[in-house]
């Protein structure tokens, strides 16, 4: 009987035993405090649970199963669960910190539960690139995300998520920080960023509606926790010319020139020996030097977490003169007011003092003769004066292009920018399941700026034979003075409601919906434009100055706002934590559009299963995780100016006042760009996660894609407006792969790379009349692309040019090939027939590869970034209209009667035709950064319990077909009617060696 | 607490729904919409004729492409500037080796159909403004529809028959409206509809005396006048040509020639049409932008680009004596009206004195006038229209009435051919640098004499007419063909 009862009693427990007991316990960091919303999961049990505002859980396991316990910014623990109540204590890591959980638009998602294509990038791999600006580090380390970059101090880089859809100037991503949508994160301190995420799909973008249509970039900044602690970094770095363009010397111009003028001086314009041979590129630049240093202070109690920062980056540019400094401070705070309210609050100052010297003077350097002294012997800058020959302070010009050293010396620009940023969010905990968020975030940008131009100086400078006397101070200003002053603020407010619960142990749903203004806000830009000022600019003020004397322009601008209205909702359902189903849906109102064209609404579905969790793999021990996603989704973009017909004022004539015309023809049907994607995907992980992988495909179409469209010229307007032109689609491929190994305590390593694959295409287009949208200008008469009824079937950015066939061997004439194959000469091409579509700005794919090695306490680690199938022209190359240097190659190789098998034609002043003479390769593989760092062997207790000194290398080689200064062109950013695609300045990128150390306190 | 969330969430929620639709509604703080209660005054209503006018300030419309189509192309001028600096395309059109694609004539024809864009907003627009005064609205109709005939003249005589936009078009684009801006009508058509708006204008036009202050700079009774007489003079339309010359009235030849491309001089007693620089150090400036620096003297001691420079032909093409010789070139070496020295160091040999600005010489914006219409002109388009119907002995004094302001003396021609020589060469001096010869040397059959003797090669049957450009065939397809002669 005894033994009866306790079978029966082991019966009656063991089905309580074998479907588990709620295991209690309570995850804590190092110091203790709790940590709220850790993860625990028991994978045998196919449970799992968030720990509450306290770190207490309770989750349905049995005892001796092992429960996994991770946090976002902790290392995860796997331990045995236990009856008795646990406790876990997180300790805090780098490494894995970000795997576990990923942040979605409103709200956080588990990485395994989602759904959609989301690229997460770690603080430490933003941080190691040592670069301003955290898009430009994170180059390479995303499939699908394409990042070009400039070298010029301050300047924002682009970003091409999955193709480039749309063609208008807007084709950036929206930046969402810490819940602010914004344009750019050039106020964003790097080393403040916790994590950085690029929602890549339909399915993560539909929930930004009229915004995601670019794709959206997640950034989160740093909380505190833990004890309180100090983080120190400061780095100083170096940098050159990662590429020089070899431009001809004395000589070789000499003997160039004198063929190009030979028919007007038969005896040839310059003689053999000149008195000067100037490298005008080294005349301009010197060494750039820059600096950052950082200091961070955070923790956190039972009630509040704290992190505060102050931040300061200098830069000296290499070209001389060019100044740029940033001072960042972040407050972050989070107060717990009771066991429901949460209150998060940020708030972020940027200032940013830029001094700024001409980029032009790149130009002015690549195009001014090497005859041509800096300075004359007498202190005199250099003209380009020929007399008998020789370069002479009097004489002819023989070319229009200034003195670049005259140039900078005489440049004074100061731009000086204050960026505030900040966000008050409160969390309410209604019931158990269900949270109410409401978000509200500003920010306020105020710029100043001002230019002094030395018009007297200049003016001296343009001629030695000038002397002060001769100017004519009664019609010629001294000097010219303006300042700007620019400002606006923008603030977004959200309100929504998160209901999560999990139904008979298997439903797990969490559903939020709500709503959200969004108001850009007048952007007011006052300009005055002042005469003969003093000097100094302590002296600039108009304070009892008689204003008709002093200011001879006057501007005060008041942009137009932008709003936006939108309700929101997001289903998200978990079924046996395996099968996962997301649905959104997004209603958004926008001002831009007529009245009737205003609301659009945006839905999108996505498929998840976890393969690796049903039985029949869960014991094929290789494979840790696969998961099987697919998603469609309906994206808009609505980044066009105000729909109103509006009026051309300031056409005014003599005596006669204000003029007002109509010079623009505004669509009343312009609406929304519509990009619908279809994209599927996979994740795995096998061999004990060493190897970790993901797969995606894509096809987005972007169905009324906007362009900005002229009338017929003889409508005589000229200002073109948006209209929707047609289809394009961008269909895709992007492969993750990386292997992580732990060889022993002492030595690990990983390598990995992602690659990935776009197919750009104007399908069709919307009205078969389109007039041609010219693009690609030269400034000289000369045009590069277009996009008009022929480009269907093209890719956007397409280059659109004559085929150069060769020098004429018998007069170094260029010549062509005509539409019928024939080759003639210039005179000979017919502008509307012969022009053929020869390759786009746009790459195919892009690369980027990574590996690293730790051993004891030292760390290694190279990053390298490539893209293939795209074209560059050589604009810059191709703007000789007389007496400019021109490229070494080109003057050691051109025809003459007696070098008729020349690579280059012949010297001649004519403006060349656009050809593929000067359209090549922008293929490139750089490696983009080298990382040795040591960290010293510290105890954790000790007053300094952490350091870590690194050198870096950024940009340190580059292999490119292109012959120009950087195939990593940025330039205007407009695809089709702009000059992306087209190196006409030259701008050189940079390489740069850094040296700095980390330390905590 | 709760309860204070969810109300605040759903009254959140009704705001809007219910007002979402006006927190969308955001008026244009940039620009002032084109509504037309906001420009429903005299003032509203003359700013958008001002507003044509403003269109011959402009670099493409008046000038360096328009230097280049109208100037530098004939045989009164050369490209200028070094050997080295081709300023763009002015190389070819001086050598006449131009192609479709040669920028200039491109942008001249932009720019004057952005000129006649202007006269069609205002022309629509005016039916819409109730509040304006009647007799003000009938005159700005009149400028505007002289404006719009000046433009089309210039097309005409330069592209041959072009598109006739005479409203503005729906949008999105009708059918109707596309072949409106698509095809090319004939000559006599555009000529038949300069010829209507010209005599609208001068029907609803003041005489010159009636304006007083600014409004001198506007167009008048006159001016149409004068202008449809060139418009018949084109057509040959020799009576015709009398007519109008002798209904152009209240005007007078100055005695000082050159005085009237100086400051002082503007808007004289002879000028029938005048465009009206200011001059200005500041930015935006209402001068004709770069009309003089780029025409001024290049190199050291110069200040300028020295494009469109006279040439030997035209500086030996004065008879010993001719004021307007000095007056119209600058040569190198020589000081200036207002003392200016130009040393001999500059690039080029001769400049054009036209252009010159005393006061703002270097500036973007200089108060230099173009003078299109001078009743110099009048008198010489009479005296040939009277030469051509026979009555020579008419014709003779009035070309007299020229000469001997030049202090030339009388002519010697007496035969009717010696006189329409003397009559033609005259127009060359007396109008050099007025945008006037090469149309000149076309509609007289000279051109390919003139320029084989400046040693540029003149193809009958294609230079007569300048290309149609490129960018408009793209647009036009079908629709419209190029000139002859293979451009």
């Amino acid at each position: 009987m005894k033994n009866f009862i306790f079978s029966f009693l082991a019966l009656l427990l063991l089905p309580a035993y074998m479907s588990g007991q709620a295991i209690k316990g309570k995850v804590v960091d190092s110091s203790g405090m709790g940590i709220p919303g850790a993860v625990i999961s028991a994978p045998n049990s196919r449970t799992s649970a968030d720990a509450d505002f306290d770190g207490n859980f309770t989750i349905n396991a049995k005892v001796g199963e092992i429960i996994k316990i991770s946090m976002l910014g902790f290392d995860a623990v796997s331990v045995p669960a236990t009856a008795e109540p646990m406790s876990i204590t997180l300790k805090e890591s780098g490494d894995t910190a970000l795997k576990e959980v990923v942040v979605i638009g409103y709200g956080t998602r588990k990485k395994i539960d989602n759904t959609s294509a989301v690229s997460s990038i770690k603080s430490e791999e933003i941080t190691k690139m040592k670069v301003a600006n955290a898009s430009q580090a994170i180059q390479g380390k995303a499939a699908g995300v394409q990042v070009s970059t400039s070298d010029a101090p301050g300047s924002t880089p682009s970003v091409v998520i999955r193709g480039a859809g749309t063609a208008l100037g807007g084709r950036n991503p929206l930046y969402v920080v810490d819940g602010m949508p914004t344009d750019n994160i050039n106020n964003i301190n790097s080393n403040d960023i916790t994590s950085y995420e690029i929602l890549k799909d339909a399915s993560s973008l539909a929930i930004y509606g009229t915004r995601g249509a670019n794709g959206v970039i997640m950034i989160t900044t740093k909380a505190g926790k833990g004890k309180l602690t100090v983080d120190v970094e400061s780095f100083a770095g170096i940098r050159s010319p990662l590429k020089k363009v070899k431009m001809a010397n004395s000589d070789e111009y000499v003997r160039y020139s004198n063929a190009a003028y030979s028919n007007d001086f038969p005896q040839g314009r310059f003689s053999a020996n000149q008195p000067y041979n100037t490298d005008w590129l080294d005349a301009i630049t010197r060494t750039g030097t820059y600096t950052q240093n950082n200091i961070a202070i955070s923790g956190s109690s039972e009630n509040v977490k704290y992190f505060f920062s102050v931040g300061n980056y200098e830069e000296k540019g290499i070209l001389n003169g060019s100044d740029y400094g940033r001072t960042t401070i972040r407050n972050n705070n989070e107060f717990k007011l009771s066991e429901k309210v949460k209150i998060t609050q940020n708030l972020s100052v940027s200032t940013i003092k830029n001094t700024p010297m001409p980029l032009s003077a790149f130009t002015n350097a690549y195009r001014q003769s090497p005859l041509v002294p800096v300075r004359y012997a007498d202190g005199k800058y250099g003209v380009p004066f020929v007399s008998n020959g020789v370069v002479a302070e009097t004489g002819a010009s023989f070319n229009n292009v200034g003195n670049p050293v005259a140039q900078l010396d005489y440049t004074n620009e100061q731009q000086q920018t204050v960026m505030l940023q900040g966000g008050l969010k409160l969390d309410y905990d209604i019931i158990k399941s269900l949270k109410f968020t409401s978000q509200f975030n500003g920010e306020f940008y105020t710029y100043k700026q001002y230019n002094y131009v030395d018009n007297l100086a200049l003016w001296l400078s343009a001629d030695p034979t000038r002397v002060q006397s001769g100017y004519d101070t009664n019609s010629l200003n001294t000097n010219t003075l303006t300042r700007n002053r620019d400002q606006y603020f923008n603030w977004n407010l959200s309100n929504y409601f998160t209901y999560n619960k999990v139904f008979a142990d298997i439903h797990d749903v969490e559903v939020t919906a709500g709503i959200e203004a969004n108001v850009q806000g007048t952007r007011e830009k006052l300009t005055i434009d002042r005469k003969n000022v003093n000097a100094n600019s302590n002296y600039w003020s108009l304070k009892d100055v008689n204003v008709a004397g002093s200011v001879t322009g006057f501007k005060d601008e008041a942009l137009n706002q932008r709003r936006l209205a939108s309700y929101f909702a997001r289903f998200q359902y978990k079924l046996l934590d395996k099968y996962l189903v997301t649905g959104t849906v997004r209603r958004d109102g926008s001002s831009q559009f007529a009245e009737d064209k205003r609301w659009g609404t945006f839905p999108s579905v996505g498929l998840g299963w976890i393969v690796s969790k049903e039985s029949f793999l869960s014991n094929v021990e290789p494979i840790n995780l696969l998961k099987i996603r697919g998603s469609w989704g309906r994206l808009g973009n609505q980044n066009v100016p105000l729909n109103t017909q509006l009026l051309t004022s300031g056409l005014d004539y003599g005596g006669l006042g204000s003029g007002t015309t109509v010079n623009s023809q505004v669509d009343p049907n312009l609406s929304w760009e519509i990009v619908e994607e279809l994209s599927g995907g996979f994740d795995f992980e096998v061999l004990n996660s060493r190897l970790k992988g993901s797969f995606d495909l894509y096809d987005k179409n972007t169905t009324n894609t906007i362009l900005n469209v002229k009338p017929y010229s003889s409508s005589g307007i000229t200002v073109a407006t948006p209209a929707h032109v047609g289809e394009v689609s961008n269909k895709g491929y992007e492969i993750a792969l990386r292997w992580d190994d732990k060889i022993n305590d002492n030595l690990s390593y990983w390598v990995g790379g992602n690659f990935s694959h776009n197919k750009n295409e104007l399908t069709s287009l919307k009205n078969v009349q389109l007039n041609p949208i010219i693009g690609g200008s030269l400034g000289n008469g000369q045009n590069t692309k277009i996009l008009d009824n022929t480009s269907v079937g093209q890719p956007l950015g397409s280059f659109y040019m004559y085929e150069y066939a060769g020098v004429d061997p018998t007069n170094g004439q260029m010549l062509y090939y005509k539409a019928d194959g024939s080759k003639v000469a210039q005179s000979g091409l017919d502008e509307l027939k012969d022009k053929k579509y020869v390759g786009s700005l746009l790459p195919t794919s892009n690369y980027g590869v990574t590996l690293g090695v730790n051993y004891k306490n030292i760390d290694f680690s190279v990053d390298g970034y490539g893209v293939g199938g795209s074209k560059v022209y050589n604009g810059k190359k191709a703007q000789r209209f007389g007496g400019e240097n021109i490229e070494a190659s080109t003057a050691r190789d051109f025809w003459t009667p007696t070098n008729t098998t020349a690579s280059n034609p012949a010297p001649s002043n004519l403006t060349p035709f656009a050809s593929t003479y000067y359209l090549e390769s922008a293929d490139f593989f750089r490696i983009n950064n080298i990382t040795l760092g040591y960290k010293l062997p510290l105890k954790e207790d000790q007053f300094i319990s952490f350091c870590r000194i690194y050198v870096n290398a950024i940009n340190p080689f580059i292999t490119q077909k292109f012959s120009g200064f950087s195939p990593d062109v940025v330039s205007d950013g407009k695809l089709v009617e702009g000059t992306q695609g087209v190196e006409l300045d030259a701008y050189p990128s940079l390489r740069s060696f850094v040296i700095g150390a980390n330390l905590k306190f | 607490m709760k309860r204070l969330y969810i109300s605040i969430f759903v009254l959140s929620g009704l705001f809007f729904s219910g007002c979402s639709d006006d927190f969308l509604d955001v008026d244009s703080t940039e620009a002032i919409p084109a509504d037309p209660a906001l420009v429903n005054s005299d003032a509203g209503a003359s700013g958008f004729v001002t507003a044509i006018y403003n269109q011959f300030l402009g670099w493409e419309m008046s000038s360096f492409g328009w230097n280049a189509v109208s100037s530098i192309i004939s045989d009164d001028a050369d490209k200028g500037s070094d050997p080295g600096d081709a300023g763009g395309d002015k190389d070819i059109v001086d050598a006449l080796t131009y192609n479709a694609s040669t920028p200039s004539f491109q942008s001249t024809w932009e720019a004057n159909y952005a000129g006649i864009n202007r006269c069609n907003q205002a022309l629509a627009m005016f039916p819409k403004l109730d509040l304006v005064t009647p007799s003000l609205k009938a005159r700005l109709t009149g400028e505007a529809k002289f404006l719009r005939a000046f433009m089309y003249f210039t097309l005409v005589k330069g592209y041959g028959g072009v598109p006739i936009i005479d409203h503005l078009a729906t949008v999105p684009i009708s059918e109707d409206d596309r072949k409106m801006q698509l095809t090319r009508k004939t000559v006599a058509e555009v000529y038949a509809f300069i010829e209507q708006d010209l005599n609208d204008a001068a029907e609803a036009l003041p005489l010159k005396s009636a304006y007083t202050g600014a409004d001198v700079v506007r167009v008048s009774k006159g001016s149409a006048y004068a202008l449809l007489a060139k418009v018949n003079l084109y057509q040959k339309n020799w009576q015709k040509v009398i007519d109008n010359c002798d209904k152009v009235t209240g005007y007078s030849l100055v005695s000082d020639y050159s005085l009237q491309f100086k400051k002082e001089g503007e808007f004289g007693p002879e000028s029938i049409f005048e465009i009206n620089g200011v001059g200005s150090t500041s930015t935006p400036g209402f001068g004709i932008g770069n009309y003089s620096v780029s025409q001024a003297p290049r190199g050291a001691g110069g200040w300028g680009w020295g494009f469109n420079t006279p040439t030997q032909g035209l500086a030996d093409a004065y008879e010993p004596g001719d004021v307007r010789r000095e007056a119209t070139i600058i040569f190198r070496g020589s000081v200036l009206y207002d003392g200016r020295e130009i040393p001999s160091t500059v690039a080029n040999p001769r400049y054009n004195y036209k252009a010159y600005s005393s006061s703002f010489y270097n500036q973007e914006f200089t108060d230099t006038n173009l003078r299109y219409l001078r009743y110099a002109e009048v008198i010489l388009m009479k005296a040939e229209a009277l030469n051509e119907l026979g009555q020579t002995d008419a014709a003779i004094p009035l070309l007299n009435q020229i000469r001997l302001r030049a202090k030339i003396g009388e002519t010697s021609a007496v035969s009717q051919a010696d006189v329409r020589t003397a009559i033609w060469k005259e127009r060359r001096v007396e109008f050099a640098f007025e945008h006037d010869r090469w149309f000149d040397l076309v509609r007289t059959g000279q051109a390919e004499a003139a320029m084989t003797a400046d040693g540029k090669n003149f193809i009958v049957g294609k230079h007569e007419l300048w290309p149609i450009p490129t960018s408009f065939l793209r647009e036009a397809g079908a629709l419209s063909q190029q000139n002859p002669g293979g451009y």
